[in-house]
Order: structure tokens, then C-alpha cells, then sequence
């Protein structure tokens, strides 16, 4: 009743807080933007051109170009280039005036037979003043061997004899997605499901640390509530917010159109895997003397969680490694993939899930009932783990 | 009502509290004296099991704050030195959540806010946030969170520090409209506050005690009845020695012009009046205070 009663004044007060409100409402923004770039993405993937990595160069520079037989002028990519056909004349009086970059200068029917099997005569003319002319050369450069694969395909099928091929009987399979994508999906859809427990998590710092800065600890402790009824109390109050937050994000999921089967399982996974992060976070939180120590302490803390989560779950999906269940993270990317699972893909990962949430709310309930820690002067990390071995006690039997 | 038989705590290798016995009667405001770093806090820490003893035995209203910390919890309302409360509260809220965690049954708890709001002259103020109180006004907020579950017991540690005299009469107005109807313990740095609302007082320091008894007792145990500050024509002309044969001069000191002597009786006054004779400037009588027996304890203690 009494850690009952915490938790929901700690759930009250952090719902009115303005500043939470803000920054949950921002992070759903984030998420939105996140889930709309990556759906961008994959698009791009998926689409025939791919996806480039340059920085835009729309219309960077201009080229004037004089090209009759049309051997380079569809090669180049109007997405950088300005391109404007010209006659020699014209082209050559801008580039003088600065009018563009380059002219290019291909020969005409008369000129040259395409034809006929022989280097095809290029010039390029361009303003060695003009920092853009090294683009005008790439660009060039790249219709330049476009084309020339083009030519040379179309000779070696001129010299092969045409035959009718019969074709193999395959079915292409037009449903689903690529292996390569299933696998950047299911990463990314794990990354955004799990995101929130770290985004909140420090919650409880706030909440722990800030009953020590503000000194308000004192009259919480003469309360009549055991420390452990605030420990969890206040855990509980982080928890029921990050579950708030994971259903609000996963129903935002969903309508961005991310496949998620069982979204009620995933759910339950995603949020029992809040308990063992915010127990973590509560023994830095007990620790800690003020919120630079804790901000330290929960940086080492999440690596090591993520570390924990993700590493198995990417032995997963590249299939190496035997003990892959071990992190939520896996079971979750298997039920919302909708692979069967095994006792064992259920067992093991809430086994250790359950331990860590023990053993870490029962180190910072221990910590949070020493005087020396709430009050000081607080001793030393390594005395406290001489402590909690217990082998303080031999050490007090042989001095009795 | 509290029973303290050999309390001893440590902080560190630092000896907070030395093997104290303390006992408290029921409807007794007692107060606890002492310089910085005496024990005091540490012992009211101790009662009210914000703290663990490392040796000895509390007991409140017959239980053990070490085996039965949530039943002596329930009995004591602590207000701690400073009134830290949470700052985004409102007043109001402040009181409700404090009852909650009291388990002040919710059918009660409104009107015993609202008593207590009006009791502490705050009732306008109930719907404000606690960070937008002056001092004084959350020292009155702390009392009323102290006392929303009505309890037997009432801890108060230094309720008027750093409070302007006008707040700090109300608060020891309301400290006295308490007395004999609650048990009330009050560590305090202000001797006046201890001699007017306490009916025992204990000196504390290094976490020993040095003396305890009702003001009277303590100041007549220090100086006698009355203190007698006289100024000199000529200080070379007195024989202190005089002073150390008569029975009714209890002590004496000489600095430069200025005589101190405290007496048995006033009605020794003429004597050394007539003693001093031509030599005497003037002359002034002071009751003996509370200050004079905390200074005198712990002067003695230091040389």
C-alpha cells in the first residue's frame, strides 16, 4: 500500500510536469521523423536506382553540349548538371563569356560513323578558373563509361547470332521483401520498440537522486514506509511510464505501417525488459551522491545494457552464435517476425531477465537502507563490495 | 513516553553519540542544547528511525525503534532542521500526500488539512506551490505536514532557525498551545526559545550529556540567584581575595573596570554595595539565562 501510494504521487507529479509533457511529446516527434526517413529508406532501397550517399548537387554546374548523334547526352545526369544544347559556336562564345562551366563536343553523323569499331572523338572545353569544373570531368568521366558500355553491349549483340532460348520454368516471387531488408526491417523495428525504456529510465534518477539533493529524503525516511517501499514504489512509477510510452510508440508503429504480429506479447516483452533497466538505474541512483555522478554511472550502465540486448539479437539475425536467446530483444524480433518459438527462446531470456531484476532492486534496496549512503560519508565502491560479499561478517565473527 | 539507554553512534570513525541516556516523560517538552556537531541532530535522527544506533536501545511508546521502526514511525511527527519540501507541490497536495503516507484514513484526511491549514494560518495559501513560500511560511507548511496524522509524538529540530522574530513568535506560540496535550522534543541553538517553552532541558555535547534539569534548576545551579555586573573608579583597589572569602559571592570576575560576581540571594546585593563603597561607578543586576549555564558548560568542558 505504502509503496502504492509513492508510486502514484510519483506517476501524478511527473503526468503534470510540464517539462515531461514536452519532452514526451518531442520524442514521439523524433520517433515520427525516424520512422518516416527510415520508410524513405527502405523505398530507396528498393527502388531501381538505389540510394546515393553524395550530398545533393542539384544543377551545380552548366554544361553546354553539342552532341548530334546523342551518344553522351543521355548519360549525363541532369540532377547535377545544367545541360543545354548548343552549336559549337553559341557554346563556345558562353564559356568565353562565363556564361557556363564546360562545353562538350561530340562529332556529328557526318563526322563520325558510330558504327564502325574505333575510339569515339571527345572534346571537352572547360573554364580552368571554375572550382565546378572538377564536377563537369566526373560527370563526363562516368557517361563517358556508361556509354561505352552501351556501345560495346549493343556490338556483341549485333556479332551473336540471335537464338531462341528456352526459358527455365521460375516463378519469381513477387511477395515479401528481400533477405537484406527483412533483416535491416526487423533491426530497425527492434531499435524503435526498445528505445523509449532508455529514454526514460533516468526517471528514476531524478527520482531517487533528487529526494538526496533536494534533502527531502529525510522526512520520506521518517515516513512509516520501509526504504525498500520507496525503492520499488518509485521504481514501479518509472516503469508504468515507460510502459505508457512503449504502447504509444509501438500504436504509432503500427499505423506507419510496420509489421508487428503478436503487438501484445511484443508489448509485454518490451516492458518486462523496463524492470532490470530501471533496477539497474535505481543501484546507480541509490549510490549516487548528486546527478554528475548518476549521469556517469547510468552512461557505463547503458552501454552495458545495450550491449546485453543487441548483441545477441544481431548473433541472431546473422545466425552465428548458440546463446542468442538470451536477450528480449531476440524473442521480440521472433514474435513480431511471427517465427515459431521454442520453451527455450521463452525460458532463457525471462530467466535472466528475472535474475538481473532481483538481484539488481535487492542491491540498490541495500544500499538505500545504509545510513552511511543516504547520509555519508559514504564508503568506498570496493568496502561496499567487500560488504555485500559478505565477508564483512567473517571479518566481524573473528573479531568477536 | 521515549526511553534512550546507552545510544552510541558512529559516523565513520567520527563519534557522533557516546553511550547517551535520555528519558522523556509523557507530555513533557523537552529541549535539547548543544554546540555544532554535538549529537543532537543525530540523536532526534535515532528516535525517529531516520537513522540506525550502532549500539544501545530506543524505545518509543514501548516499542523498538530497531524492531518495530513502522509502529514509532507512525507516533512521531519530525520536522527536520530545514523545511525541505517538494518544491512543485502545491500546499494542499503537499498535506494530502503526507497523510496518505501516514495512512490518515481518506474520509479524514480533508478536514484534517483544512484544520490544520487554518491552525497554521495558511488556509489562502493552500492552493500556491511550496516554491513560491518565503522561509517562514514553509516552516509553518512543515509543522502542519509534522502534525497531519496527529501524533503523540512531535520532534522538532531547530523550528525557528534562520526565521525572522515575528515568524519565530508564531511558531513558539504554537509549539506552547501544544504542550502537555503532546510528548515534544526540540533541538534548538536559541536559549531564550529553550528557557521559555521547555520544561527540561539537556545539555548535549560530544554526544554526551553534560547536564539536564528544568531551566530554574540549570541557571541556579550555574550562578545563584542573581548576577551583579558593577563598573569601577579604580580597579587596582580591589582585593579579588576579599570576594573568595565571602560565602554569599558563589563567582566573581574582574576585566579591566568591570566586576562580575554572581550571588546566592538579592538580598546580597547591599552588602557588596556597601562593600564596594566610593569605588563604585555603577551597577546593574541581571537574571541569570540559559545562555550564561550552555556557556559555562561547555567553557568548562573546553579548558
Amino acid at each position: 500500500m505504502s509503496s502504492w501510494t509513492i508510486t502514484k504521487w510519483e506517476l501524478k507529479n511527473t503526468l503534470h510536469n510540464r517539462k515531461f509533457i514536452l519532452i514526451f511529446f518531442l520524442q514521439l516527434v523524433v520517433l515520427l521523423m525516424m520512422v518516416l526517413f527510415f520508410s524513405s529508406f527502405m523505398e530507396g532501397i528498393e527502388s531501381e536506382e538505389g540510394i546515393s550517399l553524395t550530398p545533393s548537387l542539384n544543377q551545380f554546374a552548366s554544361l553546354d553540349i553539342y552532341d548530334p548523334q546523342n551518344i553522351l547526352i543521355n548519360q549525363l545526369n541532369p540532377e547535377i548538371l545544367e545541360i543545354n544544347s548548343n552549336k559549337i559556336d553559341i557554346a563556345l562564345n558562353r564559356l568565353e563569356g562565363g556564361d557556363v562551366t564546360g562545353v562538350l563536343i561530340l562529332p556529328s553523323s557526318d563526322d563520325f560513323n558510330l558504327e564502325e569499331i574505333k575510339p569515339v572523338p571527345v572534346n571537352l572545353y572547360i573554364d580552368y578558373e571554375d572550382p565546378k569544373r572538377s564536377v563537369i570531368k566526373d560527370e563526363v568521366s562516368t557517361a563517358q563509361n556508361k556509354a561505352s558500355s552501351l556501345i560495346s553491349e549493343r556490338w556483341i549483340n549485333d556479332l551473336t547470332p540471335q537464338q531462341e532460348v528456352s526459358q527455365p520454368q521460375i516463378q519469381e516471387e513477387t511477395q515479401g521483401e528481400a533477405l537484406p531488408l527483412q533483416l535491416i526491417n526487423k533491426v530497425m523495428t527492434a531499435v524503435l520498440l526498445f528505445l523509449p525504456l532508455f529514454l526514460f529510465g533516468n526517471l528514476i534518477v531524478d527520482s531517487i537522486v533528487g529526494e538526496k539533493e533536494r534533502k527531502t529524503g529525510e522526512i520520506l525516511i521518517a515516513m512509516p514506509l520501509s526504504r525498500s517501499n520507496i525503492i520499488l514504489g518509485k521504481s514501479m512509477a518509472v516503469i508504468i511510464t515507460m510502459a505508457l510510452q512503449v504502447a504509444l510508440w509501438m500504436v504509432l508503429m503500427i499505423l506507419a505501417g510496420y509489421s508487428i504480429e503478436n503487438p501484445g506479447l511484443v508489448y509485454l516483452i518490451v516492458v518486462t525488459t523496463a524492470l532490470p533497466i530501471v533496477g539497474l538505474t535505481s543501484i546507480i541512483a541509490a549510490f549516487s551522491k548528486n546527478y554528475k555522478e548518476a549521469g556517469i554511472g547510468i552512461t557505463f550502465a547503458y552501454v552495458a545494457i545495450i550491449g546485453f540486448l543487441i548483441v545477441p539479437a544481431l548473433a541472431y539475425i546473422s545466425q552465428q552464435g548458440r546463446y542468442v536467446s538470451a536477450s528480449t530483444m531476440t524473442l521480440a524480433i521472433k514474435v513480431f517476425s511471427g517465427e515459431p518459438l521454442s520453451p527455450g527462446d521463452i525460458i532463457v531470456p525471462f530467466t535472466s531477465l528475472l535474475l538481473i531484476s532481483l538481484i539488481s532492486y535487492y542491491i540498490s534496496i541495500w544500499l538505500f537502507k545504509r545510513d552511511d549512503i543516504v547520509f555519508g560519508p559514504r564508503p568506498g565502491i570496493l568496502r561496499l563490495l567487500f560488504e555485500f560479499a559478505t565477508l564483512n561478517k567473517v571479518v566481524n565473527y573473528f573479531k568477536k | 513516553m521515549i526511553k534512550i539507554s546507552s545510544l552510541t553512534k558512529y559516523f565513520g570513525k567520527i563519534q557522533a553519540l557516546d553511550n547517551l541516556n535520555l528519558e522523556i516523560k509523557k507530555g513533557e517538552l523537552l529541549g535539547l542544547i548543544g554546540p555544532n556537531g554535538a549529537g543532537k541532530t543525530t540523536a532526534i535522527r535515532i528516535i525517529s528511525c531516520i537513522l540506525q544506533p550502532d549500539q544501545g536501545q530506543v524505545m518509543v511508546g514501548g516499542y523498538d525503534v530497531q524492531e518495530n521502526p513502522l509502529e514509532v514511525k507512525s507516533m512521531i511527527g519530525y520536522l527536520p532542521e530545514e523545511p525541505n519540501l517538494y518544491e512543485r507541490f502545491r500546499a494542499y497536495d503537499l498535506l494530502k500526500y503526507f497523510g496518505e503516507l501516514y495512512g490518515v484514513p481518506s474520509g479524514e484526511l480533508e478536514s484534517r488539512i483544512e484544520e490544520l491549514l487554518e491552525l497554521v494560518g495558511m488556509k489562502a495559501r493552500a492552493q500556491h506551490r511550496i516554491n513560491t513560500f518565503s522561509k517562514g511560511l514553509r516552516q509553518r507548511i512543515g509543522i502542519a505536514r509534522a502534525l497531519i496524522h496527529d501524533p503523540d509524538i512531535i520532534i522538532f529540530d531547530e523550528p525557528t532557525m534562520g526565521l525572522d522574530p515575528a515568524t519565530s513568535l508564531v511558531i513558539r506560540d504554537f509549539i506552547e498551545s501544544l504542550k502537555g496535550d503532546k510528548t515534544i522534543l526540540m533541538c534548538t541553538h536559541y536559549m531564550d526559545e529553550a528557557d521559555a517553552l521547555c520544561d527540561r532541558v539537556t545539555i548535549l555535547n560530544q554526544g554526551q550529556i553534560l547536564d539536564m534539569g528544568s531551566p530554574q534548576e540549570l541557571k541556579s545551579k550555574i550562578h545563584g540567584d542573581i548576577i551583579l555586573n558593577v563598573s569601577l573608579n579604580d580597579p587596582s583597589q580591589v582585593n579579588l581575595a576579599d570576594f573568595e572569602n565571602m560565602e554569599m559571592v558563589e563567582k566573581f570576575t574582574l576585566k579591566e573596570d568591570k566586576l562580575m560576581l554572581s550571588l546566592q540571594s538579592r538580598r546580597d546585593i547591599s552588602r557588596i554595595i556597601e562593600f564596594l563603597g566610593p569605588n563604585l561607578k555603577a551597577v546593574q543586576t541581571k537574571e541569570p539565562t540559559l545562555e550564561d549555564v550552555f556557556i559555562q558548560n561547555v567553557a568548562n568542558l573546553n579548558k
